[in-house]
């Protein structure tokens, strides 16, 4: 940034919401000199601040980049839209938070995909830091864009705008991306060379160098490569040694309020318990667990660099970690003298120990969050989701023993096969809550009793066995939700529920193709940004966007679809393979469950790939 | 012991508030392993406090807190283990250990002083200055928690004088009375008949007041 644009700056710091999200400079952020480095990486998530800097993948990548010594990164987040109109007024190009860089002076501007709602801010961000924001329309001055994360897994939808994906664990492959860009560089490689040469890269997606082809009825034919550098499909990437592989010594400390602000230690990736509904349960398969001492030796660096108050471990299921209550008590005792308080976000029901719910409770007690997802036995079983009637009660009950008055339950609305009698379950489920809150004798329990349901709505997701599905129709979920008020009318509970368009666009954009691209597009021209954040969802803006593009919305969230269809992202091989969520699926609509793989191989798909999956490497004595 | 520090709080950091700033602080001092002390109780916090708050917007430049230690930790040591554990926008400037009895800067602060400095034209002349100072009384409104305020700000001036389109001065600040910087220019600008002004606000000095002289709060 110039003296003049520095200047202008500061004047919109005065008048913006929260500057703070705009001024970098927070500790463990100072990094090198940008013209000192062969790579430089623009580190862009596409919400605001806070949501960013309690992302734990990005403090990963940020760490890995600026490890290498010829490379440098650094954050940009989306600016609120009062900053965003004030930088478009005034002529302020998008930049990064340490050193107010232009995002267009980078060599490389890579996204992270966390979630559907987010992808106009992407357009929006691009636009900001004036770059084209059509792929095709980029010249050889502009950085290469590139995108990973989860939603990264059905790359087309935004296709026509990222040059380059990183497909599933990033740590060893965000390296390789940004050393070929580097021989590129130093090889005076045009834009088109060093997209092939990225497209060589195991994992790396490069979407122009793909045709889709269309049928009659609009659903997608084929999806071939036009160039040789492209294989057939691009295989996911996994870290198999997760216990090797980097770890941030240092994260980013803001200075001012955000989300998740602590220490995040992952102490496991991937969960096999397949959840049928659950993307993430697919994709980052298999179980990979950090041993303790890693972990305790992670902590201590994150902590002596950091000065947190609050660890927290995070995973798919934390309650899935070989030794959690040995892991929370020696971290306990570490930082008993530093005031450090050990806290555990997502937990299972099914494996809540009374011992760790004690031992994290000596520290700090916040609200204990239960996901049932489902009011029945029966419906839990077509969703595998392994727990009982009587986990839930138990783990509520030890919680309420342990001086825990405050209870959130998670629902999810819509889910196939669901019928009224789901719905009453959910009452009943809650019902029983309550009751075990008053089970216990009243000197003996805290005060003030809160049960929060939350119900979502269901989105059947890409790599899941329920990928092929139909969601409900907008109005079958307004009348379950006014079923499910009534069902939980019952004192001491509060329902909360979601914003249905927003689901019916997410169930549009996760599964859609190419073409949505335009809608998005076409949305964004519109108006559209921060579509996650309630004050700025514009569903109509959204509805438009499709009918100038020609596209029935309905077409891709209403329809059920063969087992025969090509999917968008069939390109994508992600490691579980379509057979076995087929197998999956029929065994869903017979309300099957299905083990969880670590008691034996169920065959997903991973084994094929050798090294990869320990829990049938094990079983196989290898 | 304590140890009495000057920091400053540097321009880019001009918007972080004062519980951010004081959190930034806490941090620090955990990452600099000093023998740092904490409060008892359920939630445990360190025993530390700024001077004053600084307003959203203001720079800084020698601001004044104490820290409980300890042990025995040398000006040296503290010094050097802090300002590695410190952002690079604030800075350690100097600090003098004092005994656990010393009074806490916040109830030594008697004023302070400040650089405003108005964006772009400063229209302001010394005789608008002169003309000001030569009031009888300077009524103005002070917003306070309960409402609003008729004050004199006459008192609570102590000095006041315009240099190379900047102006300075030093205010009351302190329990019984405070005069903002900020107030003080839209005063000075009715007075002079021109519109109010925008200025950046430099804290340049806290003072304290010894035999009917100011010193500077670290001296005190
Ligand atoms: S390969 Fe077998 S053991 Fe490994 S994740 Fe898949 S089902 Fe589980």
């Amino acid at each position: 940034m110039n003296p003049a644009q520095e200047e202008i700056l500061e004047k919109l710091l005065e008048k913006v919401q929260k500057p703070a999200r705009y001024t970098g400079g927070e500790m463990n952020t100072a990094v090198k000199p940008i013209g000192e480095c062969d790579v430089s990486f623009a580190f862009c998530f596409p919400d605001t601040y806070d949501i960013a800097m309690s992302h734990l993948g990005m403090k990963i990548l940020y760490h890995i980049i600026n490890k290498q010594p010829w490379a440098v990164c650094e954050r940009v987040c989306a600016p609120w839209p009062d900053m965003g109109d004030a930088m478009r007024r005034e002529g302020l190009p998008l930049f990064s938070l340490e050193s107010r860089t232009p995002i267009r002076d980078f060599d490389l501007v890579g996204f992270t995909l966390m979630y559907e709602m987010s992808y106009s801010n992407i357009l929006e961000m691009l636009d900001l830091g004036g770059i084209p924001i059509y792929a095709r329309d980029r010249s050889e001055d502009d950085p290469l864009v590139v995108a990973g994360g989860p939603c990264a897994f059905n790359p087309e939808p935004l296709a026509y705008f990222i040059d380059a994906y990183m497909i599933g664990d990033g740590e060893d492959v965000m390296v390789q991306l940004c050393q070929t860009v580097r021989e590129c560089k130093a090889a005076r490689r045009t834009r088109e060379e060093t997209l092939r040469a990225l497209a060589g890269i195991p994992g790396v997606y490069v979407p122009r160098f793909y045709d889709v082809a269309y049928n009659d009825d609009g659903t997608v034919r084929s999806i071939t490569p036009n160039d040789p550098c492209a294989p057939e499909k691009v295989r996911r990437c996994v870290v198999t040694d997760l216990e090797h592989a980097e770890y941030p010594e240092t994260i980013p400390v803001p200075f001012t309020d955000i989300v998740f602000d602590r220490i995040t230690l992952e102490i496991m990736r991937g969960c096999t318990r397949g959840c049928r509904f659950c993307q993430a349960g697919m994709i980052y398969r298999p179980v990979r667990e950090r041993s303790m001492d890693r972990l305790l030796e992670i902590a201590d660096n994150l902590e002596n660099s950091t000065g947190y108050e609050e660890i927290s471990l995070s995973s798919l299921s934390s309650g899935d970690y070989s030794c959690l209550p040995e892991l929370i008590r020696a971290l306990m005792d570490r930082y008993r003298e530093k005031r450090v308080s050990v806290s555990l976000p997502s937990m299972r029901i099914d494996n809540i120990v009374k011992q760790s719910l004690e031992e994290t409770s000596k520290v700090k007690k916040s609200g204990l969050t239960l996901a049932p997802e489902a009011g029945t036995q029966r419906l839990r079983d077509v969703i595998n989701k392994g727990v009982t009637e009587e986990d839930l009660v138990r783990a509520v009950t030890d919680a309420f023993d342990s001086g825990w008055s405050s209870v959130k339950l998670y629902f999810m609305l819509g889910l196939p096969t669901e019928t009224d009698e789901d719905l009453r379950g959910i009452g009943d489920l809650a019902q029983k809550v309550v009751g075990a809150y008053f089970s216990i004798p009243k000197p003996r329990r805290a005060p003030g009793l809160r049960v929060t349901c939350s119900a979502s709505v269901f989105v059947p997701k890409p790599f899941t066995p329920f990928q092929w599905v139909a969601q409900d129709s907008l109005e079958t979920v307004k009348e379950k939700q006014e079923h499910l008020r009534e069902y939980l009318r019952i004192k001491g509970v509060t329902f909360n529920w979601h914003e249905s368009g927003l689901s019916f666009l997410e169930a549009c954009i996760s599964r859609g193709d190419r073409r949505i691209g335009d809608v998005i597009y076409t949305a964004w021209k519109n108006g559209c940004r921060f579509d996650g954040w309630n004050e700025y969802f514009r569903y109509d803006a959204w509805l438009d966007a499709f009918s100038a593009c020609g596209l029935d919305p309905a077409f891709y969230a209403y329809r059920t679809r063969p087992f025969s269809e090509t999917l968008p992202w069939d390109v994508i091989d992600a490691g579980v393979t379509k057979e076995y969520l087929m197998k999956e699926w029929e065994k869903a609509v017979r309300t099957e469950t299905t083990r969880d793989c670590r008691k034996g191989c169920n065959g997903c798909g991973l084994q094929r790939w050798k090294g990869a999956c320990p829990a049938y490497e094990n079983a196989r004595g290898v | 012991m304590k140890m009495l520090a000057v920091f400053e709080k540097g321009a880019r950091l001009r918007h972080i508030g004062h519980l951010d700033l004081m959190r930034a602080m806490q941090r620090a001092l955990r990452r600099s392993s000093l023998p740092i002390r904490y409060s008892q109780g359920f939630n445990p916090h360190i025993l530390m406090s700024f001077a004053a708050p600084l307003s959203l917007g203001a720079v800084g430049l020698r601001e004044v807190m104490e820290v409980s230690l300890d042990g025995n930790v040398t000006a040296e040591e503290f010094s050097r283990r802090l300002s590695q554990a410190l952002p690079p926008d604030i800075r350690l400037l100097s600090c003098r250990p004092v005994e656990d009895a010393h009074k806490p800067p916040m109830a030594l602060l008697r004023a302070a002083r400040y650089r405003i400095e108005p964006r772009g034209e400063c229209s302001l002349t010394l005789k608008d200055l002169d003309a000001f100072l030569g009031k009888a009384s300077i009524p103005a409104v002070k917003k306070t928690k309960s409402g609003e305020k008729e004050i004199d700000l006459k008192p609570m001036i102590h000095e006041l004088m315009l240099n190379d389109g900047k102006i300075f001065c030093t205010l009351d600040l302190c329990e019984e009375r405070s005069c903002k910087p900020e107030l003080l220019l839209n005063c000075l600008c009715s007075s002079a008949g021109i519109p109010a002004m925008e200025a950046r606000i430099v804290r340049l000095l806290l003072l304290a007041e010894k035999d009917g002289a100011f010193l500077p709060l670290e001296d005190a």
